[in-house]
């Protein structure tokens, strides 16, 4: 605003320039906002969304993707907190690579993801071959549904926390050491903290990410109800079987409600933290 | 005590320190770039030197020939880094009890409160660092540094970020803690006048070595080297022709120095602008000894000072003379355009020139 007081000239240009960005905008959005109203108006419009939500399938699919989606987020701040601590503060021979190998699932088609893993784990797999032999079956088990989450959505937690840690000020670090303070309590009590924010929209990423999956799944899991059959492939399920697109619609509208209150979630608490590195 | 002497290579820039410092404020003056930081950085432990070795308090903490290098953490110095780096997700009280983690609550408690008392923030407990001056911040950094007994401070151009006014109130409080503390306390600044308020003795560094160690008024008015004198702004470097015993000649006109110099040998004489002397003396007489008659050519207001510049009508140099605001206005110095200037023998201070 002071800036357009100070100069008219560039402010004018700056304002039609919104003005001629205004219009694709608003079609965007309305892009994203009218199927999702449409999915709400024909729930509404179909009725019984409660008694079709209420069936044993939806309980049972709502039930596993809640638990499996939480695990691979488990899973993936276990191994991804410190593999992207690493990648943000050191440097070391295959950095690169590393840096490239931890993208890489956030590009493929989460379909090849799921033959990959079924040709590594599978029962004949090279080393599902091995883990069956020991009376370990990884394929077509809720294992194998996390195994799959966790592959195409921990690198949406590393990616950012990443970006997070290299934003922060090393001398925050380097404070904190002079001070008498452990490397290890540094970490927990300095670093982490300061990457609060970094790191809850990257949980929030991946956490949604393995709610969503269904390619990697349906390949290396299958789609058995009560096992390996999450929210997605009910909706595929139900919208094959005799309910159609009704079953479907219930289905979507459920996760379209948890998707938008976990953003808004994030949103807030986001808003409330102090992770202002200055 | 501590005793410094490392080497380290860092590119094309070659460190090579030497000091120490007793219960005493060692200041390390030099431009930016000139190794003062990465002198401080190998002491904290926080960069390891090539070579070398560094004592504090009697514990070696770094010997490159018998390989000790402790971490940070057990070096036991107070470090005040020059970026501040107050913890912006932690309160004052939380940012100062940090360092001690392993205290008893009451314990702790107490110690956060007494340290809010010593450098008087008291009231800033509850604050995040976002929330206060740089002052302030500074204060609370200091605090946090000294939570835990420390062997040394460490202070990286603890004023910098600070302006003038903020400034001259932390440097009047470190001056207030230096005798409480009792530990040796090395400074790191560029700023001159800081270095001289703040120091018992200084090194002067410049690119990665100790041109001279000394005490102030030594570094000051005795400068070991040409060198030395302009980075410490001594506004007059001569040269000079030694006569024998100590005289020398300055452009054309005799001075006693304060050493002798080998007749016929090439010299660098130094005088501090605020050391020349206006005297009042008929510029008809005879001059008495290390005088001359000059005019001002130039004039230059401070605001707390006046610099003149003066040519001799005779034999003599050109001279840059320094005067508080205050005489300088009341005598009507301007107002005389011809002085006779006294270059006193005890403040022409000989510099040898390197072979």
């Amino acid at each position: 605003m002071a800036d357009r007081v100070a100069a008219p000239r560039a402010g004018r240009r700056a304002w039609s320039l919104e003005a001629l960005f205004l219009s694709p905008t608003l079609l965007f959005a309305a892009f994203i906002l009218v199927p999702l109203v449409a999915l709400a108006v024909r729930g509404w419009q179909d009725g019984e969304v409660a008694e079709r939500l209420a069936s044993p399938f939806v309980l049972h699919a709502l039930r596993l993707s809640i638990v499996t989606s939480t695990l691979s987020l488990a899973l993936a701040l276990i191994f991804g907190v410190p593999a992207a601590y690493l990648l943000a503060r050191s440097r070391f021979p295959g950095h690169r690579l590393l840096t490239i190998l931890v993208e890489l699932p956030m590009v493929l088609p989460p379909t090849v993801a799921g033959v990959a893993l079924l040709v590594a784990f599978g029962r004949r797999g090279a080393i599902g071959s091995t883990l069956s032999s020991m009376g370990l079956e990884l394929s077509f088990t809720t294992a194998a549904v996390v195994l799959a989450q966790l592959f195409v959505s921990a690198p949406f937690l590393v990616r950012s926390l990443q970006a997070g840690f290299e934003a922060i000020d090393p001398t925050y670090e380097d404070v904190s050491r002079t001070l008498g303070v452990s490397d290890w309590r540094t970490f927990w009590r300095v670093t982490l903290p300061l990457a609060w924010p970094s790191l809850l929209s990257g949980a929030v990423l991946c956490w949604t990410r393995a709610l969503s999956e269904l390619g990697a799944t349906l390949i290396f899991a299958g789609n058995f109800e009560g096992r390996t059959q999450t929210m997605p492939l009910a909706i595929i399920t139900a919208f094959e079987s005799r309910a159609g697109l009704s079953g479907a619609i219930a289905l979507s509208l459920v996760l379209l409600a948890v998707a938008f209150l976990l953003l808004v979630l994030a949103r807030v608490s986001r808003g409330r933290s102090r992770g202002d590195v200055s | 005590m501590i005793t410094v002497d490392i080497q380290k290579r860092l590119g094309t820039f070659q460190l090579d320190v030497q000091f120490d410092a007793d219960r005493e404020t060692v200041v390390l003056f030099g431009r930016s770039g000139s190794g003062k930081s990465r002198s401080l950085a190998a002491i904290s432990g926080l960069m390891r030197p090539d070579s070398g070795r560094i004592v504090v308090g009697g514990e070696v903490v770094f010997d490159s020939t018998s390989g000790v290098n402790l971490p940070p953490q057990q070096r036991s110095l107070g470090y005040l880094f020059q970026q501040i780096g107050l913890f912006p997700h932690m309160t004052v009280d939380q940012n100062i009890g940090y360092p001690l983690g392993g205290w008893e609550r009451t314990a702790r408690t107490r110690r956060v409160e007494d340290l809010k008392g010593l450098l008087r923030i008291e009231d800033l407990g509850a604050r995040y660092p976002d929330q206060m001056s740089g002052g302030q911040q500074q204060r609370v950094a200091l605090a946090r540094a000294l939570a835990r007994p420390v062997r040394a401070l460490l202070l990286d151009e603890p004023f910098s970020a600070l302006d003038e006014a903020l400034r001259a109130d932390l440097r009047a409080e470190l001056i207030r803690l230096r005798g409480d503390l009792d530990v040796p306390i090395v400074c790191v600044t560029h700023d001159l006048r800081e270095a001289h308020l703040l120091a018992d003795r200084i090194a002067v560094v410049e690119e990665g070595r100790v041109l001279q160690f000394a005490p102030r008024t030594d570094v000051f008015q005795r400068p070991a080297s040409r060198r030395v004198a302009e980075l410490t702004g001594v506004g007059n470097i001569f040269q000079a022709r030694g006569l024998g015993g100590t005289q020398v000649e300055i452009g054309g006109h005799s001075f006693e120095v304060d050493a002798p110099v080998e007749a016929g040998l090439l010299v660098d004489v130094a005088i501090r602008a605020e050391r020349c002397l206006l005297r009042r003396v008929d510029p008809a007489a005879a001059p008495p000894a290390n005088c001359f008659v000059a005019e001002i050519v130039a004039e230059l207001a401070f605001g707390n000072s006046y610099t003149i510049r003066l040519q001799a009508t005779g034999p003599g140099p050109l001279v840059d003379i320094e005067i508080a605001s205050h005489p300088y206005e009341v005598l009507g110095v301007a107002t005389r355009k011809q002085w006779v200037v006294e270059l006193p023998a005890a403040d022409l201070h000989v510099m040898r020139r390197a072979e």
